[in-house]
């Protein structure tokens, strides 16, 4: 293992070699060279649009630099801001030289350009003055890598690898040596599968990687990528996406039922369908030709927003702010646009106009939001509910036939005989016979004249039993088109009682338009067009919301921002690559964890080192991998597993393990938790019951979203809080009481390598065993090893 | 010695004794150092602090040491509470002159709506001998406008709320950057060691909007982000050792935690340890000095009365300005109140006629109260307490069934107190209506600048390297400090 890692050392150093001689060798392309959307837009954007720039009403002069076309103009004063390579005769340079009154930007705007700033607009005019649109919005290309540059087999093998090093080499850094097998490990099961490897797991690991590093890496890899528990890992990423949570939110929040979604999405995810099919399913999984039942619990994605339940409301209002979350959720989670922005103005920041965005709103604007009634498949539930519409039927005409044989009846019955039936069937009785209802007359006559009727009773008990049948069938919520559309209007500031002209169905027009729209557009076509391989963003944003996963940032730090207010991408033709690969592969995620977590880069030593700390401190260029504390519901599974209680049950309702006291009374409404008992008290943390209102503490105080709205990034908090909980909580208490029977079974040396997967040193079995079983037990789920991922 | 003192005193002891020994607590010690280093450029020289949160030399003397931030969360109406403006009642129901609008950047409003001036129903006086106006809706402010000092013209750039809250704590409405208690309890640490350098209290029917960002640490190390204390039960969840552990067996524990924990950083460098090891000695530490905190029985019947407390036992504004005090009176640095909602845009749950006056009075005695203990204590000297909203409302009202304003970004009221702000002091005006300022408008930026200022902090020397950037609470703009309002 010292050998591979050395190995991987020097050829990285011969590498470096490599590439800094291209460099040197040809000093073409330098830093001189000015980029518009790094070097420039940022300028302009500071100091000019707001006289200059897309909004109209604001632009001084006639001029705007927002544009190629504004900027190279001919004003009404004759002068051009902008003569393309020819700085001295552009008045946009002379101005910002001036010394006297004619500067810009103006005095009394406040603001000023530094010496630096007007010598890069100066240059860049000399160089053409080139606009470029921004980067997010051109669809990506992938570059061709360097695959002779050598590594331990002679060539980079993975593109990941090809661009990383290149960018690291030519900031003169090394990358860092491979993870030591029980590090790769566990960084991969908790990466793959969000728990620890067990011991049996690492040794049989570590025996086959001395055999073949090359082999024992893919295998393993390949068999976490077929757990049925990677759809649970990989399932809450996008839960977070999803907003999903247990109840209805705002301050009533009644639990409601929709877990269903959340087991599609895990099934979905282990079975690994293409991620444009995915995204397809739950944005109108009910418009699909022959929609199966699976592909409507998919549109549960946009069921996940809040409902009002408080007395007084308009409903109208809150079903509007739910689309509003519809749009902004769509646009954060798909496109990495704050299109929610545009709700109550123009986006002020990238080219989306209010109108745009009601266009947008409108493909969301057109559904009921019914419940779906799920039935166990063995029960063959549509065969039962059309047998029971027709026993219905045969029912309802024999009752309606047997009228006057029912009144005869009524008539012929002694003030005994009625005493003699249930209160129920007494209160019929006394009910006016005009005003009775089909059912009534039925309960009667199954009592009174039709008590005889054979035929009339085998159908009764049939509907009965079928109804008991059906009665186990398992509600969720689910989207479904309205027949007719609903009329869509812009709303004047986002607010829903002042509606303007009205709008129908479109997509931005800064991304490419749907491609042979029918006459009609829908949902549908909008989610076609969310993962056609022509809009520039979709692949984009997912691949780095995955890459971020395994790195603690992602290539683009603003996940949930490629706009224009977005920080450009620290790899901007690595990001590309992968984006077309993703594609290329099928928008297969498997394929793209694949594709990572076989790269160096991926498999590195997280270990600081002193030189990083300088060049580097934020671990942008990826020279070493990054320790990385588990999520909130990880941080418990771990614990879990380590101490052997874990259920590994998947799928199914909410559990409700413990929590303190007096948690539930923090909402508006009193909320029961009743512990789970048996193997629910220890399911993985995704299966918790989450109150939006009162979330569990523990998920919480490990920054576990909340559900109000998307999350595409957690916060990674580090406080007294979390360690109150892992020493004091009484969840955890027991986890540590099961882990002491561990260490008094099996030892120390055990229960250590459950919770961290590696072997103690001499010097930390020492300090656990100087401690009773107890106290070593509460030590090892407390270490920082054991809640973080390295 | 009861359990609470004897775990205390084990505490300290491990924590002082120990610190320093071995290779985990060199390596911590030096990344402690390393951090600042790469942090505020003047650390180097400077001692280096062993624990991230222990106090560290200012940039010049400070006039003050810490400050309360009475956080009015939805936009407080200064028009209906501060600003005193005839002409806008005057012409109430017409619509704003055109002059107005014309050349001024337009906040949140469409300009062909809700141009209608609202005049406030609320009835004005002077007090004081600097003859401030305030409304009825604030008696007891008015009676301590003499120690007050008003700005009337702040500005701020975002006009939603979770953006507009996020702005006013880090000075961006971009997530991930850190909030000004954070600035503060990393450029000055904290002079307490049993509680958090930075704790948030609530009030309110619910959490102002944005939740627990509005007191992240963002590219600081988490040790500087706010600690919320809850208002109801234990202050803090899972503050009390399980039942069955002895007290010696928890230090134990810890102890041996720390030392496990320092040598995985002495052999991974990562920060994040250090981190955690002072999480987890303050977790301990806090098991003991929150109660403490919490246990309001020692305070005089007077003092309740003087907050308006009622009971001490129920959650409330008033209860948490009492709470400030006796947290800074231990040494936390920065103590933030959050009160909702303050959102009123009228209608049957948020208007100006029957609600305004509801959250007035829920914070009106308590935070006069607050300015006047500390002040009796010899405590406002050298602490500041802030009293504002994330933005003001507008003279152009809203008018449903009942009136409301809109959110307002171009001139709105704060107050300060202590900490070297000049005493009875009005500062900026605004026009006839309360739109924009006539004079002195006082970017949120420069409040910043000011409060990091009578800390001791330059606000362009207080800054983090991040991706190749200094980040400043201040950011990039220009910032000043508003050196006319301090005595």
């Amino acid at each position: 293992m010292l050998h591979t890692g050395y190995m991987y050392f020097r050829n990285c150093l011969n590498c470096l070699h490599v590439v800094l001689s291209l460099i040197l060798g040809s000093p073409v392309r330098s830093a001189q060279e000015l980029e518009f959307n790094r070097d420039v837009r940022p300028i302009l954007a500071e100091n000019c649009f707001a006289c200059h720039g897309f909004d109209k009403a604001k632009r001084e002069s006639g001029l705007r630099l927002d544009t190629s076309e504004g900027a190279l103009a001919k004003l009404d004063s004759g002068d051009v801001a902008i003569q393309p390579g020819k700085p001295d005769e552009s008045k946009l340079v002379q101005r910002i030289l001036a010394t006297d009154d004619e500067i810009m930007p103006p005095h009394e705007s406040g603001k000023r350009l530094t010496d630096i700033q007007k010598g890069i607009l100066k240059s860049w005019v000399e160089q053409g003055a080139r606009y470029d649109k921004h980067w997010a919005f051109v669809a990506p290309k992938k570059t061709l890598f360097p695959k002779s540059a050598p590594n331990g087999d002679g060539a980079i093998e993975n593109l990941i690898d090809s661009f990383i090093l290149e960018r690291l080499s030519k900031e003169g850094i090394l990358p860092s040596p491979e993870a030591d097998p029980i590090t790769f490990i566990r960084r991969l099961k908790l990466d793959l599968v969000g728990l620890p490897p067990t011991i049996s797991e690492v040794d049989e690991f570590v025996a086959a990687f001395q055999k073949n590093a090359e082999t024992a890496r893919r295998e393993l890899i390949d068999r976490f990528l077929r757990s049925p528990h990677y759809g649970e890992r990989w399932g809450r990423w996008w839960l977070d996406q999803a907003r999903y949570a247990d109840s209805n939110g705002y301050s009533i929040d009644a639990p409601r039922q929709i877990w269903k979604y959340r087991d599609w999405v895990i099934e979905a995810l282990n079975r690994d369908l293409p991620f444009d099919q995915f995204t397809i399913e739950q944005l109108a999984g009910d418009l699909l030709p022959n929609a199966t039942d699976e592909q409507r619990v998919a549109t549960g994605f946009h069921r996940n927003t809040q409902i009002n339940q408080e007395g007084g409301i308009d409903p109208e209002q809150f079903r509007i702010d739910s689309v509003f979350d519809r749009v902004a959720t769509t646009g954060t989670v798909w496109l990495g646009l704050t299109i929610g922005c545009a709700q109550c103005h123009d986006h002020k920041f990238d080219p989306i106009e209010q109108k745009e965005y009601y266009r947008f709103f409108a493909f969301f604007n057109n559904q009921e939001e019914p419940n779906l009634t799920l039935y166990d498949p063995e029960l063959k539930a549509p065969a039962l509910i059309e047998e029971q519409l027709k026993l219905e039927s045969s029912i309802g005409k024999i009752v309606s036939d047997a009228a006057d044989s029912l009144i005869a009846w009524e008539k012929s019955l002694t003030e005994e005989q009625t005493k003699a039936f249930s209160k129920e069937v007494q209160k019929l009785l006394t009910n006016d016979k005009p005003k009775r209802t089909a059912a009534q007359k039925r309960s009667l006559y199954a009592v009174g004249s039709g008590a005889m009727d054979e035929s009339f009773q085998k159908f009764q008990d049939r509907s009965k039993e079928i109804d008991k049948l059906l009665s186990g069938g398992i509600t969720t919520m689910v989207m479904k088109e309205l027949p007719t559309p609903r009329k869509t209007n812009l709303f004047i500031q986002g607010d829903f009682t002042r509606p303007a002209e009205e709008v129908t169905c479109d997509t931005p027009s800064v991304l490419p338009s749907i491609e042979n729209p029918a006459s009609k557009i829908n949902r549908l076509d909008l989610a076609r067009w969310i993962v056609s391989p022509n809009n520039p963003l979709s692949s984009r944003v997912i691949v780095n919301r995955v890459w971020q996963h395994y790195f603690g940032r992602g290539l683009v730090e603003t996940e949930n921002d490629f706009g224009l207010q977005g920080s450009p991408p620290s790899h901007p033709e690595l990001l590309d690559s992968l984006a077309v690969e993703f594609m290329e592969r099928g928008w297969s995620l498997k394929e793209l964890h694949r594709l990572i977590v076989n790269s160096r880069t991926y498999q590195q030593s997280s270990v600081d080192r002193a030189d990083l700390r300088e060049k580097d401190r934020g671990n942008v260029l990826l020279a070493r991998q990054r320790r990385l504390r588990l999520e909130g519901e990880i941080v418990r599974d771990v614990e879990l597993a380590a101490c052997g209680l874990l259920s590994s049950k998947i799928g199914g309702p909410p559990v409700y393990p413990p929590i303190p006291s007096g948690v539930m009374g923090q909402g508006q409404v009193k909320r029961e938790w009743k512990v789970s008992s048996g193997e629910d008290r220890y399911r993985r943390g995704l299966y918790t019951f989450i109150y939006r209102a009162t979330p569990p503490p523990f998920l919480n105080v490990f920054d576990a979203p909340d559900g109000f709205s998307t999350c595409t990034r957690r916060v990674r908090s580090n406080t007294p809080l979390q360690a109150l909980t892992l020493m004091n909580d009484a969840g955890f208490f027991e986890f540590a009481t099961a882990l002491e029977k561990i260490i008094q079974d099996d030892g120390i040396e055990v229960a250590f390598r459950r919770c961290a997967s590696r072997h103690p040193s001499q010097e930390e079995l020492t300090i656990l065993k100087g401690l009773d079983s107890m106290s070593a037990a509460r030590v090892l789920l407390n270490l920082d090893e054991t809640v973080t991922r390295e | 010695m009861n359990n609470q003192q004897f775990l205390q005193q084990q505490t300290r002891r491990h924590f002082f004794n120990q610190c320093g020994v071995g290779v985990g607590s060199m390596a911590l010690a030096n990344l402690i150092s390393d951090s600042s280093e790469a942090a505020s450029p003047e650390a180097t020289s400077l001692e280096t602090p062993r624990n991230p949160l222990a106090p560290k030399p200012t940039h010049f003397p400070a006039r003050a040491k810490r400050i309360i931030y009475m956080f009015m969360a939805g936009g407080p109406s200064q028009l209906d509470m501060f600003e005193h403006k005839p002409m806008l009642n005057q012409l109430n129901g017409q619509p704003i002159p055109n002059s107005y609008l014309e050349g001024k950047r337009f906040a949140f409003m469409d300009s062909s709506h809700r141009i209608n001036l609202l005049g406030s129903r609320r009835p004005f006086q002077k007090y004081g001998e600097c003859g401030a106006w305030v409304s009825d809706l604030l008696p007891h402010t008015a009676r301590i406008v003499d120690e007050l000092t008003f700005i009337r013209t702040c500005k701020t750039d975002l006009f939603n709320h979770a953006p507009a809250k996020l702005f006013m704590n880090t000075g961006t409405g971009q997530f991930g950057r850190p909030s000004l208690g954070s600035w503060l309890t990393y450029g000055l640490g904290s002079e307490c060691e049993d509680l958090p350098g930075f704790v948030v209290l609530q009030s309110g029917p619910r959490g102002p909007r944005g939740g627990s960002i509005l007191w992240g640490s963002g590219m600081l190390p988490s040790t500087y982000q706010g600690v919320p204390l809850r208002n109801q039960g234990e202050p803090i969840l899972n503050l009390t050792t399980p039942e069955s552990v002895s007290d010696s067996q928890q230090v134990r524990v810890l102890d041996a935690v720390r030392q496990l924990n320092a040598k995985r950083l002495a052999e991974t460098g990562d920060e994040e340890i250090a981190t955690r090891i002072n999480a987890y000695e303050m977790a301990y530490r806090m098991q003991t000095s929150a109660p403490e905190l919490m246990d309001t029985s020692g305070e005089s019947k007077e003092t309740l009365d003087l907050y308006g407390i009622k009971d001490p036992k129920e959650a409330s504004f008033a209860r948490n300005c009492l709470l400030a005090r006796r947290l800074i009176e231990r040494g936390v640095r920065f103590v933030q109140l959050y009160h909702t909602n303050w959102d009123h845009h009228g209608g049957p749950t948020e208007n100006l006629e029957e609600h305004l006056p509801l959250i007035s009075r829920e914070i009106d005695q308590s935070g006069a109260a607050l300015v006047l203990d500390l002040q009796r204590r010899g405590l406002l000297e050298d602490t500041i307490v802030v009293w504002g909203g994330e933005f003001g409302r507008t003279p152009m009202g809203e008018v449903r069934e009942s009136t409301g304003r809109n959110h307002h970004i171009d001139a709105f009221t704060m107050w300060f107190a202590g900490g070297g702000f000049k005493r009875g002091f009005s500062f900026g005006e605004t026009d006839e209506f309360g739109f924009g300022p006539i004079d002195h408008s006082v970017h949120v930026r420069d409040i910043h600048a000011t409060l990091l200022h009578q800390l001791g902090l330059h606000h362009e020397r207080l800054s983090i390297r991040s991706q190749g950037l200094d980040f400043r609470l201040t950011g990039v703009q220009p910032a000043k400090v508003v050196q006319e309002v301090l005595g």
